[in-house]
């Protein structure tokens, strides 16, 4: 029986490697390929901005601004994706609570939230809520008042983080859910405590589960955080538009803007993705 | 048999919403006593273990466990507080394991010494080693359950269930989950346990461990206890024709004793 074997393994093992070769080429022929579109299709974009006279020299010249808004956008995105974590968190732990209050709370926040656009909640924060605030200091509570009054940065931060905190939520909430029953009552038997059973079992397993998503939220909100420059926050698209309206250079600052919000998300889906494959690789050593 | 019982079950009802699962069940268990619960599929035997530690909440009825006695009037923090003793003083095995997969053989076994009742950790790993010792798995204690067979799982469960020092072990079909040949390691580990004399209530599909080890088995079918009896007693003259049938069922699969289809349906 052993020797038989033995040669239709070496048979085969040839003929494997064979086609790993030989898969292994198809591959790179197929990437090539894809490249080639890639090329092809950059080249069109670039030979029709070409026919509207644009003035690549200005784009040049002050490309260095927008990149002085990069910094405003990665801030305020890091910031608000770390808030949003947060208000996520403690969302969906609500929401699959027993509490009426806590339920009804989380509920409500989630619903207003996706209920309405990003741009209203932004103008509510930084412009109707200062109304709040000068009413408060009218009726004599001056230090209540001034936190209502807030400045550009801090208003676009808590509006992108409640705003992704409340989509997050949902995120959370699925994560949380999927975590087998099993591993509750296991806990539960073994007399953990809810609040021990959520931090010690379930909320670990959830995490590895949740955080590619975060990540993807993050590369969304780096687009989103544009919506801040309505407020005369110093990043890509606030700059952009200045420049733009200044010079009448719209095209040209508009495509630098964009290529800057690209190279932002291709670097975000590099980390994204080894990020992914780590925690694909969560539990085996 | 004539000592105080560890465990006493009296006029338990359960209803699953318009189901009355369990009607007016009432069990003692004594120390050191291995009982076996039978019965088919929906016959409430399981239900009955999951409510001895709270997993289901009963609906009517009293449970008291090693003086621990939980009357279901009672309501609020002290229930809550009383619900919580009892499950210090019992360890459950489920049918599905459920080890934490993102934790190694060893923090499985010590995570609820040390953060339930507070165990020094070196206390704690001293004695989770020698439970997973008892168990033949020590040599495993650093993987991720994900590289243990069923099996393994199983017994790491047990180890883990053990090192919280309970007066009783609840086991809800242990070994329906395992592949055939994998059924023997964690019978045999629950074998040493009952000569050890350890309190043990099984729900179980496993009449030959339910013959060799019981000191009691307790057949149940539709929500009530229809026979307790010695083993001996039982598997030769039931009274019950339930439990005839239930029992010539489990010999006209065979008799021998690791196979599938010795597990009644």
């Amino acid at each position: 029986m052993d020797t038989p074997q033995q040669t239709i393994v070496d048979g085969n093992q040839s003929m494997g490697a064979t086609l790993v070769i030989f898969q292994r080429r198809q591959r790179l022929i197929h990437n090539v390929k894809v490249g080639l579109v890639w090329a092809t299709l950059i080249a069109l974009l670039v030979g029709g901005l070409m026919m509207i006279r644009l003035q690549p020299s200005y784009m040049v010249d002050h490309y260095q601004i927008i990149l002085q808004g990069a910094g405003a956008t990665i801030g305020v995105s890091l910031a608000s994706v770390a808030i949003a974590t947060i208000l996520a968190l403690l969302g969906s732990v609500a929401r699959l609570s027993s509490s009426a209050i806590a339920q009804g709370i989380s509920g409500f926040y989630v619903s207003v939230i996706r209920g309405t656009p990003l741009l209203i909640q932004i103008y509510v924060i930084y412009l109707g809520l200062p109304q709040i605030g000068i009413q408060l200091i009218g009726w004599g509570y001056p230090n209540l008042g001034k936190i209502f009054i807030m400045d550009a940065i801090p208003a676009g931060i808590l509006a992108l983080s409640l705003n992704y905190g409340a989509y997050m939520t949902e995120i959370f909430r699925a994560g949380l859910q999927s975590i087998g029953y099993g591993q509750r009552e296991a806990a539960i038997a073994l007399g953990m405590t809810n609040w021990q059973v959520m931090r010690r079992i379930i909320l670990p397993q959830a995490i590895r589960i949740i955080i590619p998503d975060v990540g993807n939220q993050f590369i969304a909100m780096q687009k989103d955080s544009a919506l801040v420059s309505v407020m005369g926050v110093w990043e890509i698209t606030y700059l952009a538009t200045r420049y733009a309206k200044k010079d009448s250079k719209y095209m040209e600052m508009f495509i630098v803007a964009a290529a800057a919000y690209w190279i932002l998300t291709i670097i975000s889906t590099y980390f994204q993705n080894r990020l992914e494959k780590r925690m694909a690789q969560a539990y085996e050593r | 048999m004539s000592a105080e019982p560890i465990v006493r079950i009296s006029n338990l009802h359960k209803w699953f919403g318009m189901l009355h699962v369990l009607k007016d069940v009432s069990l003692e268990v004594a120390p050191r006593e291995v009982v076996c619960l039978i019965g088919r599929s929906g016959s409430g035997k399981s239900t009955l273990l999951r409510c001895i530690n709270f997993l289901e909440d009963p609906s009517s009825g009293s449970i008291e466990v090693d003086g621990v006695k939980v009357n279901l009037d009672e309501k609020g923090q002290e229930r809550r507080r009383l619900i919580h003793e009892v499950r210090l003083k019992t360890g459950m095995v489920f049918q599905e394991f459920n080890l934490f997969p993102h934790k190694t053989v060893l923090e499985n076994v010590i995570e609820a010494p040390i953060i339930v009742k507070g165990m020094d950790k070196q206390k704690a790993i001293t004695l989770a080693e020698e439970n997973l010792d008892n168990v033949g798995l020590l040599f495993k204690k650093d993987e991720y359950p994900m590289r243990l067979s069923g099996g393994q799982k199983q017994r790491v469960a047990i180890a883990r269930a053990l090192t919280m020092e309970p007066r009783v072990m609840l086991f809800d079909e242990p070994t329906s989950a395992l592949d055939p040949e994998l059924i023997g390691e964690v019978l045999n580990v629950m074998k040493n346990l009952a000569k050890e004399g350890t309190t043990m209530i099984v729900v179980t599909h496993e009449m030959g461990f339910a013959k060799e080890v019981a000191d009691r088995v307790i057949v149940m079918a539709d929500g009530e206890l229809i026979e307790d009896a010695k083993p001996q007693d039982l598997f030769n003259r039931p009274k019950d024709p339930r439990t005839k049938a239930l029992i010539d069922r489990y010999r006209s699969d065979g008799d021998s004793e690791q196979t599938e289809n010795v597990r009644l349906k």
